[in-house]
């Protein structure tokens, strides 16, 4: 069956709003379930063909990702500073296209440990940050876990990590084949006593459902997948929601306000076209999938009389408790070649560090891997110590590169009402809309595990006989493509902006899943998770909708 | 919907230890058409017999400027990369919008360069030791901070933007571009014995 067209007078059962990592998963669910779907995308829609090894234009022209020309963004450590207008890099990094940020992302997909749900119970309160259990445990969420490795296509080796928690049923496909960094890690970490085991990754490491196996070719991180081995939305879970022939994907709309009526229902969304006309497309439910930061932001600018401070903001939490998860580097050279640029950037991850230890006398947990990253471009310009920046040490670094690995620390951010996501007052984006204003300052907590993270890759990397080890400076956040927390579940209407289900709590038939839902940060990746989530809430409104209870 | 059975299939085979036969196999078609379309993108196109932007004295300047970020030597450096001409053709193209600011900084650079040294043409006319002890004053200005970036960009950036000609910045850094690799990667890789599980393996609670 083939994609369906919907007539603009049309009224939907459901419009999406953003077609990645989440509004893939929910597109398909809905659908799949028998509902009418139409999904809004404010990007362009690729194909594999599309995608090619330019460093230069996916890392430094920002070819695809979102333009600061055209969508602005101004960035503010604390409110009591004058937000900066973002010139280099988008404070929210993101990927505006068909299949969203699971387009480009690095495809490392673990699951959320059962302390991830809990933790606020087990630790107890941290004063001055929000820090609260989720409404649902990881056994609530574990079989959608299950459904995004076979459904969307997740290689990895199950009971591999002894720090995992428990599942359902094993990984559908083998790990990829370990890299060089892996092995080195792997020797490393095991000196210390550590657990390294084979990262689980969203990409097929043997040929899966219709696509081909991984070529090895290393292009992963920031790019897009050439021969759709990467699990990405794009390449998965929207043909099949189109081959239902109830769904609609709709490139280059950018959706401006989700309307409501006097009754307090959502209407539908005003969206632009790629000439800028606006339309307005009727639903009878609204799901906002548009990632951490645009979804905070479509809320707050769908404001009007009957809700002044934005949609589903009674509580006033939408675009507060923004966390991204720290990252702390490590580069290391060794004797023999790696030849880091073949194939998937991780192999290797160690998780000994997960659960929070109170003896380390701060809040945190996270894991560390193997990789190198990007790609020469960035590593040249990035990783060389000072003094080795120009000239000829700059150039004997150079020539190492293949003798080069990197180890990356994952960890935790604390949820703060202060890290937030907002609408600039005054900066307006190229249609008019004010544009994303973020504030953000890490917990002190959240740096000093990046930094204790880092320790122990310094450690693996001595351990595995590098010749040189060098760290890259822990600092404070400026932003990320991890954009998690600006609307998170909750029970209490009072703290939280959407119910266990990702309904919201002052609109019946307006939902919101994606990494906003979050209310912890977890561990470093969460794309995993988001499409659980996805999952789960597919099921549970689909239910509704059936019920007749939306 | 479980793996289909032809995915189970490949997934037995994989499992057995042909997981480049099984591979090769059922992924050959989409190897050849990605492979052909990224070869058509990394042709080097750039023509490097002409400046579009700059003038003959800047390009020199540029290009001295360069050369003493990645200098020449037993190995090739920015100069026999041609990183200059991708310094020259993204400001004439790409980055357009950022020409007149490079170039003006780059003029002020050139300036005080010559009241730096009195009866010195150039930048480029000093001698390398000089070159080095004159940017050594520099090196934390956004004018070498960007001559920094475009250079190594000029280094190893896709030949067909103007730089990396003959390849050879990817040759330094032993980057190759081939649309697909096999195991071993390298050189700690190719005797691994294979992953060895740990004692406890954690279990669904009954």
């Amino acid at each position: 069956m083939s994609a369906r067209k919907f007539k603009p007078d049309d009224t939907v059962d459901f419009v999406v709003v953003g077609s990645g990592a989440a509004g893939g998963v929910m597109a398909r669910e809905l659908s799949q379930a028998g509902f009418e779907v139409l999904v809004l995308e404010q990007g362009p829609r690729f194909t594999a063909a599309d995608f090619r090894h330019d460093e230069l234009a996916y890392w430094f022209n920002g070819e695809l990702t979102n333009k600061l020309d055209t969508n602005p963004q101004t960035f503010r450590k604390t409110a009591a500073d004058q937000a900066q207008r973002v010139t280099e890099f988008p404070a929210a990094w993101y990927a505006p296209n068909v299949g969203g940020s699971s387009v480009h992302f690095t495809a490392n997909f673990w699951r959320f440990h059962e302390v991830d749900f809990d933790e606020r119970s087990r630790l107890g309160a941290i004063p001055g940050t929000t820090f609260a259990d989720w409404p649902i445990t990881y056994a609530e969420l574990e079989p959608y876990y299950t459904k995004v490795e076979w459904e969307v296509g997740v290689s990895g080796l199950a009971g591999a990590s002894p720090f995992d928690p428990w599942r359902s049923k094993p990984y559908p496909m083998p790990p990829l084949p370990v890299k060089s960094s892996g092995v080195l890690l792997e020797r490393g970490a095991r000196k210390m006593g550590w657990h390294p085991y084979p990262a689980p990754m969203a990409i097929a490491s043997v040929p899966y459902k219709d696509r081909a196996a991984c070529a090895h070719c290393g292009f992963c991180i920031g790019f897009g997948c050439e021969m759709q081995a990467k699990s990405s939305t794009l390449y998965t879970m929207i043909p099949e929601a189109e081959a239902t022939g109830r769904c609609e994907v709709r490139p280059l709309s950018y959706v401006s306000r989700i309307e409501t009526n006097a009754a307090g229902r959502a209407t539908g969304v005003a969206y632009f076209d790629q000439d800028r006309r606006e339309h307005f497309q009727k639903a009878r439910a609204v799901v906002v999938c548009a990632n951490g930061a645009e979804t905070a932001r479509l809320l707050l600018l769908s404001a009007n009389a009957k809700f002044p401070d934005g949609l589903a903001n009674s509580s006033g939490y939408v675009g507060t408790n923004l966390m991204f998860n720290t990252y702390a580097q490590i580069n290391a050279l060794f004797e023999h070649e790696l030849n880091e640029f073949k194939s998937a950037q991780v192999t290797r991850v160690v998780h000994d560090w997960y659960d929070c230890d109170p003896q380390r006398g701060f809040y945190g947990g996270g894991g560390i891997d193997s990789r190198i990253g990007p790609m020469p471009i960035a590593w040249s310009l990035f990783a060389p110590p000072p003094g080795r920046t120009w000239g000829a040490g700059f150039k004997s670094l150079l020539e190492a590169l293949p003798r080069a690995m990197i180890v990356a620390g994952h960890g935790t951010s604390l949820a703060l009402e202060t890290n937030r996501i907002d609408l600039d007052p005054e900066l307006k984006d190229a249609w008019g809309l004010p544009a994303l204003r973020m504030t953000y300052k890490d917990h002190p907590d959240d740096l000093a595990m990046a930094r204790y993270l880092q320790d122990r890759g310094v450690e693996s990397m001595h351990a595995a006989g590098a010749l040189e080890v060098w760290k890259e400076p822990v600092v404070e956040s400026t932003g990320g493509p991890h954009l998690l927390g600006t609307a998170r579940m909750g029970n209490d209407p009072r703290t939280s902006v959407v119910d266990k289900y990702h309904r919201s709590h002052d609109i019946r038939n307006l939902f919101v899943c994606d990494g906003s839902s979050f209310v912890t940060s977890g561990r470093g990746q969460p794309t995993m998770t988001i499409q659980a989530l996805a999952f789960r809430a597919g099921d549970h409104i689909a239910q509704f909708a059936r019920r007749g209870e939306i | 919907m479980d793996a289909s059975g032809t995915s189970r299939r490949s997934f037995l085979q994989a499992s057995g230890g042909t997981l480049g036969m099984a591979w090769l196999a059922a992924s050959w078609p989409q190897v050849v058409a990605a492979a052909e379309h990224a070869h058509q993108r990394v042709s080097d196109t750039a023509d490097r017999s002409k400046l579009r932007l700059l003038t003959p004295a800047q390009a020199r300047d540029v290009d001295a400027i360069a050369s003493q970020i990645v200098p020449s030597g037993a190995t090739p450096g920015a100069h026999e990369a041609g990183v200059v001409y991708f310094i020259d053709q993204v400001h004439a193209g790409l980055w357009q919008e950022n020409a007149a600011e490079f170039v003006a900084s780059l003029t002020e650079f050139q300036a005080k360069c010559a009241r730096h040294h009195p009866g010195v043409a150039q930048f480029a006319d000093l001698s390398f030791d000089d070159q080095t002890a004159y940017l050594k004053h520099l090196e934390h200005t956004p004018f070498f901070g960007g001559m920094r970036f475009l250079t190594v960009l000029g280094l190893l950036a896709l030949p067909s933007y103007g730089g990396n000609a003959d390849k050879l910045g990817w040759k330094l850094v032993g980057f190759v571009d081939q649309h697909a690799w096999q195991p071993p990667f390298g050189h700690y890789d190719a005797g691994y014995a294979g992953f060895v599980p740990y004692a406890k393996v954690a279990e669904q609670p009954s």
